[in-house]
């Protein structure tokens, strides 16, 4: 158990911060006061007394969006059903097939698993982010997916493609090995995973030519 | 000249909107006022609903109904309903709750009080099979004729299998071909083996959530489903409708493997519950959910003698096979009897199966159903037999393949073409399989090299459906109607590259119509069983004839000169009389009308078409015609598969080191597609050999394995980062196009692969069960006890 | 009550900006709080709707708690830092690679980017008899599912059951053991500091619980101490699938060489008793021995000494020995 000496050491360090106690009200608090909520579009129009602060603004895929979310709701959830966002797919719901990949501050993360009041002030990318909204024109993932015929049923696709879009950003030189372990968070039951590899050379060559 | 269609690689036409994201899976769609529903699912695996009190759950705030088993058609015996007052496996839905958000309905189921009477049960066939053993249902563990009635075997059968012999017991599908006796008694070396192949769930990547809505009495129901012209008449015959009153939208479909063929019975609960309380109704199904509903492969549990010759050629087989057959039946042990024979044509061949219902979720056809499960099963054995003779590996494949002039199973059925020793050459050269064969057994530090081989056939088409197409006066297109389902093998593309080839388009003069009823589907097969590739290559080739002929006709009727004169290219018609374009062609053949623009249709194309033809009537050149090309024999494809593996004996972990794998599907259409489907096929297979597990609790018969990371489906560090294909490209002779099907059979080349190679890199010991996991490997090479019995079920 | 396992129930969102707050909420709320790290644990639980707190106090926004810091005599990693930063650490690479190689070892990708190193550390078990929601011991009830003459439990516990035999699933853990590592606990009375190897506890201790962790507390920093930086590690993990597995056996080690010899050793297994375990007996054999392969044997042996199977998970036993004595092989 712990000796003394490094509880000392370790006291210093938190005394900074332990003794500049400041008021005990906490950063932000949701209630769930409400269980009914309303649908989208709607949602002002039903929501009820306390549940004020569920009205959040969150930056999604480069846009202020203003929407009503409850404490215990994930981004998943909020993308698909508030935001019309269903790029974004729900396969498992528990972290486990990276359907719902998003990137937050550009790091690939499963919308399934994250509440969405986690993301405040946070940009979200979401698959319908990547294109150029005025010029069409798609991103160097979506790019390369469409030169090399990637995906069969695709239902894993637009997380793959956020999965990619984070792998090319972090590691632009990937050999395949290193492309799989970036995209191993991700389940095809196509089991495409040959071509989607290919795919993502493809993205990282065009990438690094850019 | 228009452009080479045929074996050249697209972007298939949905590409674009399945990587922006614009795709529309059934879960996709809102429709305005839209409910959520949720089910209450059996927590037991046999049980009778006793009483339910949903007074609670109604009164919350935002809860808009109840659906109940009284609410939805039932009928007798081992047949599903939407819901159930007498769930037969755990997880089967018997309720459900309808409310404004998800959260409200989920509050709400649990606010039902409901009491379950729990009733008898059992997971395991064999346990049923033994006198005195449990039923799955209260009436027995046999349904035929309409009846319900109870096959057990004897103690002395029970006697013979614990001693580890196939017993002589009472079965219920049962064949043979020559004489089985006295082939085995000319035999140089019979092997007797008991083999476990376990159930594994599909597990689509999306489950089979669907939304619906009804309006001016039309039925508009969002599904996921394999097919679609073909759900639209389960859908309603289901809800017992005009199927001209449904509009079915399945756009796309994310992954069925069979588990989604004609769409599945729950697709069915949002049409009756948004028809009880007049509101759209969105069914997002859970991944535990689809688990339970959405299908799993049958295990089987066997015995299997095979004898041979000096030669090495098998000439003699005795099966029997246990089937797993969940709560609502399964027949893919017939498959399983007559892909064993076509695959080692013994000539003396007796099959002997049992179906057993057991409680435990429905199983239906999984890709390569009953094949994939005998080829990963008896490849290993082929190669012990292999060992035992003295004769190389790829050589005994070589030796037991079929010819041209086969003929197999009860009915000794042919086949229209065969070249699986190409495929098996072709894939030996590709692996330098004489090169590697001083890999096998060799051991670096702890690791010990394998090398396998699996020959994997199955049924690849069907014939006699229609094609139906338009050519339009507004852009000169030719928009080809499919019936056929969008799930990703791209056929509803690839399908029509022979239309356009025949019309002398470019393939961005196609337009693709597919997955809404409401805009005309022709009478098609089910998107499922490799059936689509050689049908509806066929039924377009029909239908763009059709179109050519008219073509050339409305050209000749407008021009002068002889209509075979008229020659076709890029979009124009050019012959003695001038040139007209097609959108001309179009725009003149409506003037004509009669058949040219559909108003008279061919006598022959079915009933279903008819109405989809006739609703494109009038609207340009129509081409619709039958698939009358006829045949004859069984259409079957190929897939040679070949893997090196490394097993770690300090682990029992295999890593799979190389895989190539080589398809006889015919005349390639889409290199680049064909390339997806050999490897994701194999892929899948080598889960179902390897990662994927199918694990029940006995004592209370409910499943383990039920996520995603329990029932561990491979994943893109399963499998080796390059992995190569190629294909024996010769044509099936009894198609005009000679493409055949290619979905099926990788399965079992990829997981026999893979249980060859691994029994080589055990020195030849052939485990004789899946899935090959570290556990089991480690266990028997070190020599320790086994964890279950040789025909333990569901231990995963 | 009927049971349905999806969409997490209500509860209230509190997301404090300082330690501070965050302990004087979990003190405010005690029993009905629950601390969300990265979550990836918590909402599996959530939308199984088993564990169903009225308060979830969601670190995502103390910043002390993030971060890893070179102090005197180590590292001190805050423990919402992400698995992720551990293993793309400069720090950590060079100095205590073993503990990058462990975090590396975690699930996937998009889980290492949101989970933690003391989430991950603190994760609750992955029996699936427990997790299912059965009434076991773990869970408040009087018997244990998976020990049963018929049940499942090739995933169990091989050492170390007391009623319950469930594993602990955290790669990261036996690393912290081998390192030495500190865990600083606090609440609103005081700071605790554990070794380790008795942060995590069994169940003869307290069976609900996997850590000495109480209604209040919070794990807020991990002290990786210098003593084991730069020493010979060696991690293995043994799973089903390539990613997105827990551990069927996982083995950690430090070890000091000097002159050829093994000066000093720390070795934890995970996966075959219900905390990680350390193996005090094989490092005091091994201290001294140039760990060739007859040490490296013995130690394999020793180390599976009393090891008692349930009826599906003997392999275990081989798996554990094997994995030793290649930990042992890579001392020297």
């Amino acid at each position: 158990m712990g000796d003394m000496d490094s509880v000392e050491l370790l006291e210093t360090k938190f005394s900074r911060r332990t003794f500049i106690k400041g008021v005990i009200a906490v950063g932000a608090t949701a209630t769930a006061t409400s269980q009914f909520l309303g649908r989208p579009g709607i949602a002002g129009a039903q929501t009820m007394a306390g549940s004020a602060a569920r009205l959040i603004t969150l930056r999604v895929n480069d846009q202020d969006r203003p929407v009503d979310v409850l404490p215990n709701e994930t981004l998943a959830m909020t993308l698909r059903y508030r935001l019309n966002l269903t790029g974004t797919k729900l396969g498992c719901d528990r972290a486990e097939c990276g359907a719902c990949t998003v990137l937050v501050d550009g790091v690939n993360q499963y919308s399934c698993s994250m509440l969405t009041h986690q993301v405040r002030g946070r940009a979200v990318t979401t698959i319908e982010g990547l294109q150029n909204p005025d010029t069409g024109e798609l991103s160097t993932v979506q790019q390369a997916v469409l030169e090399e015929g990637g995906f069969q049923c695709a239902f894993c696709a637009p997380g793959f493609i956020m999965s990619m879009t984070a792998m090319i950003d972090d590691n632009p030189n990937p050999t395949r090995e290193e492309a799989a372990h970036a995209l191993s968070g991700n389940l095809c039951r196509c089991c495409d995973y040959d071509k989607i590899l290919t795919c993502a050379m493809r993205a990282a060559e065009l990438a690094r030519s850019v | 000249m228009a452009e080479k269609l045929i074996g050249t690689d697209i972007a298939p036409p949905d590409l674009i909107a399945k990587i922006t994201g614009r795709a529309k899976y059934s879960e996709d769609f809102r429709a305005d006022n839209m409910a959520f529903a949720k089910i209450l699912a059996s927590p037991m695996p046999h049980a009778r609903v006793r009483r339910v009190d949903a007074s609670r759950a109604l009164a919350l705030p935002g809860v808009l109904g109840i659906l109940r088993a009284e609410d939805v058609p039932q009928r007798d015996g081992p047949r599903e309903a939407v819901l159930t007052d007498e769930p037969h496996y755990e997880g089967e839905p018997i309720l459900a709750i309808a409310a404004e958000t998800e959260q409200i309905a989920a509050a709400a189921i649990e606010l039902i009080d409901i009491d379950f009477e729990p009733l008898p049960f059992v997971i395991d066939p064999l346990e049923s099979l033994r006198p005195g053993g449990p039923n799955a249902y209260s009436g027995g563990n046999l349904f035929s004729d309409d009846a319900w009635s109870e096959i057990k075997w004897t103690a002395e059968d029970f006697a013979e299998i614990d001693a580890g012999r196939m017993p002589n017991a009472e079965a219920v599908v049962e064949w043979s071909k020559g004489d089985v006796s006295a082939a085995f008694a000319a035999s140089d070396l019979i092997l007797d083996e008991v083999i476990v192949h376990q159930s594994l769930s599909h597990h689509p990547m999306e489950p089979r959530s669907n939304m619906a809505y009804w309006e001016n009495g039309k039925l508009f129901a969002h599904v996921s489903t394999q097919s679609a012209q073909r759900t639209k008449y389960a859908m309603a015959g289901m809800l017992d409708m005009d199927p001209e009153d449904i509009v079915l939208v399945a756009e796309y479909c994310g992954g069925g493997f069979g588990s989604k063929i004609s769409g599945s019975t729950i697709m069915a609960l949002p049409a009756f519950f948004s028809r009880k309380i007049n509101r759209p109704i969105m069914h997002r199904v859970t991944r535990a959910e689809e688990n339970y509903i959405g299908r799993a492969r049958p295990g089987f549990q066997s015995w299997l003698k095979m004898g041979f010759l000096s030669s090495g050629k098998c000439n003699a087989i005795d099966l029997y096979l246990v089937e797993e057959a969940g709560a609502y039946g399964s027949g893919d042990n017939g498959t399983a009897g007559m892909v064993a024979d076509l695959t080692y044509t013994p000539q003396n061949m007796r099959f002997r199966a049992v179906s057993i219902y057991t409680n435990t979720p429905p199983k239906a056809a999984q890709r390569g159903p009953g094949g994939a499960q005998i080829i990963s099963m008896m490849e290993p054995i082929l190669d012990k037999a292999g060992r035992e003779l003295g004769i190389d590996r790829l050589e005994m494949r070589m030796i037991n393949a079929p010819d041209a002039d086969v003929s197999f199973g009860p009915r000794d059925s042919q086949l229209t073409s065969v070249h699986a020793k190409e495929a098996l050459r072709m894939g030996a050269e590709m692996f330098d399989w004489a090169g590697k064969q001083s890999l096998s057994g060799q051991r670096v530090g702890s690791k010990v090299s394998g090398i396998g081989i699996g020959l994997s056939p199955y049924t690849a088409g069907s014939r006699g459906f229609d094609g139906l197409m338009l050519i339009s006066p507004e852009d000169g297109k030719l928009h080809v109607h499919q019936g056929i389902g969008n799930l990703g093998t791209h056929s509803i593309a690839d399908t029509a590259r022979p239309a356009a080839e025949i019309l002398g388009l470019n393939w961005d003069q196609v337009e693709i119509v597919w997955g809404n009823s409401s805009r005309g589907m022709p009478r098609s097969s089910v998107q499922a069983g490799s059936q689509t590739t050689h049908a509806h290559t066929r039924a377009n080739h029909a239908a763009a004839m059709d179109a050519r002929r008219k073509i050339q006709e409305v050209a000749a009727r407008t021009l002068g000169g002889a209509a075979n004169a008229y020659r076709m290219d890029n979009g124009v018609v050019t012959g003695p009389g001038g040139r007209m374009t097609f959108a001309q062609i179009a725009a003149r053949a409506i003037e004509l009308g009669g058949e040219y623009d559909g108003h008279t249709l061919p006598d022959d194309i079915h009933e279903t078409t008819v109405p989809a033809a006739t609703g494109l009537a009038g609207k340009g050149l129509m081409g619709v015609a039958k698939d009358n090309y006829g045949g004859e024999g069984g259409i079957y494809s190929w897939v040679a598969g070949f893997a090196h593996v490394e097993l770690d004996v300090e682990t029992g972990v295999v890593e799979i080191k190389e895989y190539v794998g080589i398809t006889d599907c015919g005349t390639v259409i889409h290199p680049r597609s064909l390339g997806a489907q050999v490897l994701g096929g194999s892929i899948q297979g080598m889960g179902m050999a390897m990662t994927q597990r199918w694990v029940f609790d006995p004592q209370y018969g409910v499943p383990f394995a039920k996520r995603l990371y329990t029932a561990r489906p491979p994943g893109i560090l399963d499998v080796p980062p390059n992995m190569s294909w190629g294909a024996v490209g010769i044509a099936d002779p009894q198609s005009p196009v000679g493409a055949k099907g290619i979905g099926e059979p990788p399965v079992g080349a990829g997981a026999a692969a893979l249980t060859t190679a691994v029994a080589d890199a055990m020195g030849g010991k052939c485990l004789c069960r899946t899935p090959l996991t570290p556990d089991i490997i480690l266990a028997e090479l070190e020599g320790r006890t086994r964890a279950h019995g040789r025909l333990d079920m569901h231990v995963g | 009550m009927a049971i349905i396992r999806d969409m997490i129930p209500d509860f209230d969102l509190f997301q404090p900006a300082s330690v501070d707050d965050a302990l004087a909420l979990l003190a405010e709320h005690g029993r009905e709080a629950w601390v969300l790290a990265g979550g990836l644990d918590s909402y599996d639980w959530f939308k199984d709707r088993i564990k169903r707190p009225k308060v979830v106090v969601d670190l995502g926004g103390v910043a002390e708690l993030n971060g890893i810091r070179e102090v005197e005599g180590g590292l001190e990693i805050g423990a919402m830092t992400t698995l992720t930063e551990i293993v793309r650490d400069a720090r950590v690479r060079s100095q205590y690679p073993l503990l990058a190689d462990a975090a590396e070892h975690v699930a996937t990708p998009q889980i290492r980017n949101q989970g933690t190193l003391g989430g991950n550390a603190a994760q609750d078990t992955r029996c699936w008899y427990y997790r299912s929601g059965w009434p076991c011991y773990r869970a408040g009830g009087n018997t244990c599912y998976a020990s049963a003459p018929k049940a499942m439990n090739r995933e169990h516990c091989i050492i170390g059951r007391s009623r319950c035999v469930a594993v602990n699933p955290s790669d990261t853990a036996p690393a912290l053991i081998a390192l030495d590592a500190k865990m600083i606990v606090r609440n609103e009375r005081r700071p605790n500091v554990y070794d380790a190897e008795d942060f995590f506890i069994g169940p003869s201790t307290d069976i609900t619980r996997m850590t000495v962790m109480k209604p209040g507390d919070l794990l807020t920093q991990i002290h990786i101490p210098a003593a084991w930086a730069n020493a010979n590690f060696y991690y293995e993990k043994i799973r089903d699938r390539g990613s997105w597995d827990f551990q069927l056996v996982s083995v950690a080690a430090a070890f000091q060489v000097s002159g050829g010899t093994i000066s000093g050793a720390r070795i934890a297994v995970n996966g075959v008793a219900p905390y990680p375990l350390r193996l005090e007996a094989v490092e005091r054999m091994v201290i001294g021995t140039e760990g060739d392969e007859a040490v490296a044997t013995e130690a394999g042996e020793l180390s599976v000494l009393g090891a008692r199977p349930l009826r599906h998970n003997d392999y275990k036993i081989p798996m554990m020995r094997n994995l030793v004595r290649r930990a042992i092989r890579s001392a020297v």
